[in-house]
């Protein structure tokens, strides 16, 4: 097994309940908000 | 009246256009050369490869907003730079020739009072033998080859539903490509296509990469906090592919291909060779085929350019190991210093080195993704080469120039990882500055609290969201400049 294959093997799998969370509408409008909001700080720092 | 001709118009010259007509009005003349009558949103182009969207949804013709906004607009291929004009009269000049089909190969001189060169890259295909549509590999680096791409991955798939296996290997076609989150979202594209029709058990689906380990993004990977703990993008990166069952080779180039294979070379030196039923393969980058020439007609090209064909600005291009390039060697303005009225922004400047640290074989082959300075940097650098010009047209040697390094630049990124608005999926990313600074930031050289990393869902409604906005912004309908770069 190649090296980057071996690690792949052994990085974490997520569990039901995080896929299932990265999946929800109603947990990810909250992460959509809150994506947004560092989005936009980064954005802030960029006005030069 | 000053006039301002820019060379391309992709998202770095587009912008710094819009952004000089508001800022100066219609008393000063604002040129764009582009060879292309099309502006093309190139971040959905992955959904164009995928057959998400049609060329329709991630083009529209510029020369109608160019009309709107008074901008002159040349539909033409700047061939030659004269920054300092004939030894009869100085007035700097560029050479264009058309590619108008009204005036299809007549030539032009373009006097300029300031240059801004924003040409974005040469697709490089020829770098590696048989890569690309003309040999035997796909891209998406344009809508028309993301359609072709989204043929072939159609009858891949027709295939796998008559009960043929496929290979299918998507990645980067050279060891010094940049780009590499692009490669990475139509992987995980074609993933989620591939489970949509049925067929996911028939895919074997390998990511070929020049990147040293995977989740560095040609940016050296992120650190960022999660969970409360501190954890990189290459565990990140490693835990989606084993979760979405991608196989990787890292620290890859690729020395040819020929049908149905891809000869690479990696890091260690080792040589191996892969069949393919369906690949894409990102090619390399270099400059423009434009020369630069002094009044006397000797070529400068050399002095203005760099080896690659990119444009040499303010940053400190001195040849140094890896380990003691800084931050402060970046641009700040991106003038370039013998002609400070030529700007170089977007793809077209060149770095003064890989920020991902770069490798070489035992056999001697570079391997060393290219810095992405792609999409928001781009915008950022436009507009800020539209406000520096802007200030010197109105105050000329007074101004007081803006700056905007990349080692003082963050960027947001969402790599898509499957489209549809309730089973889509995308790694939403941030991170600052983008050029690591050691000095600031001695741990990771980022800021953690600002350097950040999610997937899900969210992240598809951001880069679904982000396509409207930006197509809304790049048209110059009401209140465009509003939204951020």
């Amino acid at each position: 097994m190649d090296a980057t294959d071996a690690d792949i093997a052994a990085a974490p799998l997520p569990t039901d309940k995080t896929l299932s969370a990265r999946q929800s509408v109603v947990v990810q409008f909250g992460r959509f908000l809150a994506i947004n909001l560092k989005m936009f700080k980064i954005i802030r720092k960029d006005r030069h | 009246m000053a006039r301002v001709v820019i060379l391309g118009g992709g998202i770095a010259g587009h912008t710094a256009a819009l952004h000089l007509t508001r800022m100066l009005g219609r008393t000063n003349e604002v040129v764009v050369v582009t060879p292309n009558s099309m502006w093309n949103w190139i971040p959905s182009n992955i959904w164009v490869g995928v057959g998400r969207m049609d060329t329709e949804q991630v083009t529209f013709p510029l020369a109608p907003i160019y009309r709107r906004k008074g901008i002159d607009h040349r539909q033409a291929l700047a061939t030659a730079i004269h920054p300092e004009g004939t030894s009869d009269d100085h007035t700097p000049f560029v050479e264009v020739t058309y590619t108008d089909p009204t005036r299809q190969g007549e030539t032009a001189r373009l006097t300029y009072d300031f240059l801004i060169n924003a040409t974005g890259p040469k697709l490089n295909f020829g770098a590696t033998p048989g890569l690309g549509p003309d040999g035997f590999t796909k891209s998406v680096c344009t809508a028309g080859h993301a359609v072709e791409a989204s043929q072939s991955l159609a009858k891949a798939i027709e295939k796998m539903k008559r009960g043929e296996p496929q290979t299918i290997v998507i990645g980067v076609g050279h060891g010094t490509c940049t780009c590499e989150g692009a490669a990475f979202e139509y992987a995980f594209n074609v993933e989620h296509e591939v489970r949509q029709a049925g067929v996911r058990d028939l895919a074997d689906i390998v990511y070929l990469t020049n990147e040293f380990e995977l989740g560095d993004f040609g940016v050296g990977g992120l650190t960022f906090t999660q969970q409360g703990f501190q954890t990189t993008s290459k565990l990140w990166t490693e835990s989606l592919f084993r979760e979405r069952g991608i196989r990787a080779i890292t620290g890859a180039h690729v020395e040819r291909v020929e049908e149905g294979v891809v000869f690479f070379e990696q890091v260690d030196g080792s040589k191996d060779s892969l069949a393919f039923d369906f690949a894409m393969l990102l090619p390399p980058f270099r400059g423009v085929d434009l020369k630069a020439f002094d009044a006397d007609g000797v070529d400068i090209s050399e002095k203005l350019f760099a080896p690659n064909g990119f444009m040499k600005v303010d940053a400190d291009y001195t040849a140094k190991p890896f380990a003691d390039w800084r931050a402060e060697d970046w641009p700040k303005t991106y003038q370039v210093p013998s002609y400070p009225n030529i700007f170089a922004v977007g793809i077209a400047f060149a770095p003064p080195h890989q920020i991902s640290q770069p490798r070489t074989s035992p056999n001697g082959t570079l391997i060393a993704p290219s810095p992405p300075r792609t999409g928001m940097p781009s915008g950022i650098m436009g507009k800020l080469a539209a406000s520096n010009i802007t200030a010197l047209i109105k105050n000329g040697s007074k101004a007081k120039m803006k700056t905007a390094s990349m080692s003082d630049m963050g960027a947001a990124c969402v790599a898509s990882a499957g489209s549809g608005l309730r089973d889509g999926s995308a790694a939403s990313m941030t991170m600052y500055p983008v050029v690591p600074d050691s000095v600031r930031y001695p741990v990771t050289g980022r800021s953690v609290a600002d350097t950040y990393g999610e997937i899900g869902l969210a992240g598809h409604w951001i880069k679904a969201l982000l396509h409207y906005l930006f197509i809304y912004k790049a048209k110059a309908r009401p209140g465009w400049w509003l939204i951020p770069e």
